[in-house]
């Protein structure tokens, strides 16, 4: 059969979001692919350069809607560095409370999406069932099901009263029996099995090499997690572990994050039973001294690096994203070659893409003044000749 | 020779169009509320399904560039006529009037031929998605379709008989053939379940993957009519293999009065069609979909020799019990 | 064989879904919905308007005598909150020294006239 050009996206139903593969396929078999990022730039990163930093992070957390809290942390985490801020012990429990049950309901999100994909529609049911009762939660403490807004320059923004902290705790056994329940369907299902075992398996040497980061990297053996090897907020108090597998395939990384939902089931616990008391927050003050600074966090996806840089006013001069998603990408383009066309949502699911999240980069070639194919945004391809000319 | 009023009546009221449509929406029906339940959500109301089909055929009719607009059309006619004829054969009541010595080989002839149709209509659909999927459709029938066949035809090598009224007479007279062909009865269940496309043999429309393979042109009519197809194709194939391994709608004693074994006929249909439903129900909430290799793996290693087996112990018995 | 089992198990037991219109779900008192404002409480300070990430809250004259903290203030003026340009982010309740504005646990809606105001 002679090759055929098959376009996934920008529309397409299983992708969530805009993201374009031109894939070139024989019969069944991918033989390249080509991808075409940035479809939807939303121009945040200049637009945080405008707002004081009361009213950037309402923004920031609107990078993304899963991990929202992820991206004000981060950058609350950065800009208190450079102030020389020391949060309160109690603002930096209740952010570790949020921040871990967002995990949690990201990652029950993902083993929805990841079953749904295979077309497990009734998992996908039941994950999103249970993701509920961390919504709820979530929802009893911050106000909002999604765009937390907990943080703030110096703390959070509002404490926990003992009643939330109850009913979270009343939620807890539910859903750590639940996950335990996933735990044995994902290893017991035998499509589920199938479609998972062997696809898309990288190796430690190629997670490193193209610079996977999170559960994918994980997956594969590499044991590198940002909460333990560069501790923030409370984790280097809470016992917990690194999750790990050496399978490398979708497999893999579901176990990872299964593993991962377990643990952070038991962070949550830790730090509302042990929730210490005091203030929630300090007073900031209005503007940060010059300076730079790499803040790093472990978003559900992967690392989350904000680079910050400030210039003695109450805004930021330049602050630049990196998000998990980005530094998967290049996994997911050599991890399709030579595989079948229909592990193709499987394998691209099991990075957990955030799409519009990463669409913020622009590169040009300077040379002839292009982009590719006149597409917007980056074009990523798996073909070590077309990168060279493309990038 | 039968009352021509009678056969009339037969094809058009009962059991034949009407009831079938109907039926076989309520089918779907109660297939979209079994799942919507172990999945703990509410599903659809009763009159879901037909409410679709209406909805649909009141849809305006895309036609797209080059497509050979008449032959889409017929296509999903064809393929519907081909079911709805398929059921006829099919006793429900009783004996089907009918029924003829060889039958059954045309019903799985005919409940081969929506996969065809799909397949022209992917082909036909100028898109790539669409393509693919017909490619699919057919590439996945040559992979169940021989399992199935063996496994509904040893009812009739056991029977001696092709004829599905005759298989159901013999099993009325001896024992439900499900006793002595359970791996058959299992494979059967299984080429069912991949004849209909549903998950985890729905890989031909692969929302994911590609879309909607052969379905995704198809607008309208065309679509409300291929729905249908599949719809009296649950029907007609469910009815199948309650015939042929079941015992059909056939009590083991004959009741005192023609109407009440009708009436009895009647009931036991509904509750063998319905038992399968609920088997194939339960496959389709409880597994992923396959992949077309893998299919092709467990195709052709377990199910076809699963039915090769299933036809040397009917072969084995037959010598041993009916040769003297 | 646990797919299974659940599944039966599911079938036989209620359906989780709420059925909107007819029940409804208990909202937490904390649930940011429809800002809010207490006139007799404001004293018009103009902190909401200054915190404001999305900059939707004008200061619009409303001369009225407050009392705060046992005195009496004579303000100028009020808040006035374009509703569906409102994120909100709850950081004019945080900020407000009165407590005048805030987000009530009611649905905020949505829509796309940009000029619906609340004062």
């Amino acid at each position: 059969m002679p090759e055929v050009v098959i376009p996934i996206g920008p529309q397409h139903p299983a992708l969530k979001e805009p993201v374009n593969f031109r894939i070139i396929a024989d019969g069944e078999k991918i033989v390249r692919l080509e991808l075409n990022l940035s479809y939807n730039h939303r121009g945040i990163e200049k637009a945080a350069e405008q707002r004081n930093f009361i009213r950037v992070l309402p923004l920031l957390e609107r990078v993304c809607g899963i991990c929202s809290h992820s991206h004000a942390t981060c950058f609350a985490k950065g800009i208190e560095e450079i102030m020389g801020l020391e949060i309160p012990p109690r603002a930096r429990y209740i952010r570790t409370i949020i921040a871990e049950l967002e995990r949690m309901h990201s990652h029950l999100l993902w083993l929805g999406v990841a079953a749904h994909e295979i077309g497990f529609n009734t998992l996908f049911m039941w994950t999103w069932r249970d993701r509920e009762a961390v919504q709820d939660t979530l929802e009893e403490m911050s106000g909002n099901r999604v765009h937390y807004n907990m943080n703030e320059i110096g703390g959070v923004r509002c404490d926990l009263t003992p009643a939330q902290i109850e009913a979270a705790l009343l939620r807890l056994p539910n859903l750590e029996e639940r996950i335990k329940k996933y735990r044995e369907m994902v290893d017991s299902e035998e499509t589920l099995l199938i479609r998972f075992r062997g696809v898309g398996s990288m190796s430690r040497e190629e997670a490193l090499n193209y610079g996977a980061v999170g559960p994918t990297a994980r997956a594969s053996g590499v044991d590198y997690d940002v909460r333990r090897d560069d501790p923030y907020l409370a984790y280097a108090e809470v016992p917990w572990n690194v999750v790990t597998d050496t399978r490398g395939d979708v497999y893999g990384r579901t176990r990872v994050r299964i593993g991962e939902l377990w643990e952070s089931s038991q962070i949550v616990r830790f730090c509302l039973e042990n929730i210490p008391r005091g203030p929630i927050r300090v007073d900031a003050p209005k503007n940060a001294p010059k300076g730079e600074i790499l803040s790093r966090y472990e978003a559900p996806r992967g690392e989350l690096a904000h680079y910050i840089r400030t210039n003695g006013t109450d805004k930021v001069e330049r602050i630049d994203i990196r998000t998990p998603t980005l530094a998967n990408w290049t996994s997911v383009a050599v991890c399709l070659v030579n595989k079948n066309l229909a592990d193709i949502p499987v394998i691209v699911a099991a990075i957990d893409p955030c799409l519009s999240c990463t669409s913020r980069m622009v590169v040009v070639n300077n040379e002839r003044r292009t982009n590719g194919a006149g597409a917007p945004g980056v074009q990523i391809t798996s073909d070590p000749k077309n990168r060279q000319n493309r990038m | 020779m039968t009352d021509p009023v009678f056969l009339l009546l037969y094809i058009f009221l009962f059991p034949g169009f009407f009831f079938l449509v109907a039926y076989a929406l309520f089918l779907s029906y109660l297939d979209r509320k079994i799942a919507a339940r172990m999945q703990q959500r509410v599903g659809p109301p009763l009159y879901q399904p037909f409410a679709d089909f209406i909805k649909l055929l009141g849809k305006e009719v895309i036609n797209l560039d080059g497509m050979d607009r008449r032959l889409v059309d017929a296509i999903p006619l064809v393929a519907l006529a081909a079911v709805m004829t398929a059921f006829l054969y099919v006793p429900v009541l009783g004996y089907s009037p009918l029924a003829f010595s060889g039958d059954l080989v045309v019903v799985l002839y005919l409940m081969a031929l929506p996969t065809m149709a799909l397949f022209l209509l992917g082909w036909l659909s100028r898109n790539i998605f669409s393509a693919v999927g017909g490619v699919r459709a057919v590439t996945q029938l040559f992979i169940y379709e021989v399992p199935f066949f063996l496994a509904l035809l040893t009812p009739a090598i056991m029977a001696g008989s092709w004829s599905i009224s005759e298989i159901v007479l013999w099993q009325q007279q001896n024992l439900w053939l499900v006793f002595f062909q359970p791996i058959g009865f299992i494979v059967a269940l299984v080429g069912l379940q991949a004849k209909l496309e549903r998950t985890p043999f729905d890989i031909p429309e692969a929302e994911t993957e590609i879309i909607g393979g052969p379905w995704t042109e198809l607008t309208g009519r065309r679509l409300a009519l291929m729905h249908l197809t599949t719809e009296v194709s649950l029907v007609t194939g469910s009815t199948l293999i309650a015939a042929l391994f079941l015992g059909g709608p056939m009590l083991p004693w004959a009741l005192p009065f023609p109407w009440l074994n009708a009436a009895a006929g009647f009931g036991l249909f509904l509750a063998k069609t319905l038992a399968i439903l609920l088997v194939l129900s339960s496959i389709s909430a409880a597994t992923g979909r396959l992949r077309i290799d893998q299919l092709n793996d467990i195709g052709w290693k377990y199910l076809a020799s699963a039915a090769l087996v299933q036809v040397g112990i009917v072969l084995v018995i037959n010598y041993l019990w009916v040769t003297p | 064989m646990s797919v299974l089992l659940e599944m039966i198990q599911n079938l036989l037991s209620r359906p989780v879904t709420i059925l909107y219109p007819r029940e409804k779900v208990p909202v937490p008192d904390t649930f940011r919905g429809r800002v809010a404002i207490s006139d007799d409480k404001c004293i018009g300070c103009s902190k909401c308007s200054l915190i404001c990430p999305a900059q939707v809250i004008r200061m619009i004259e409303g001369p009225r005598d407050v009392e705060f903290k046992g005195k009496n203030i004579a303000r100028k003026k009020r808040p006035q909150v374009k509703l569906f340009q409102c994120i909100r982010c709850g950081l004019c309740e945080r900020h407000c020294p009165t407590g005048a504005i805030h987000l009530a646990p009611e649905f905020g809606g949505s829509g796309t006239d940009r000029e619906v105001v609340i004062t």
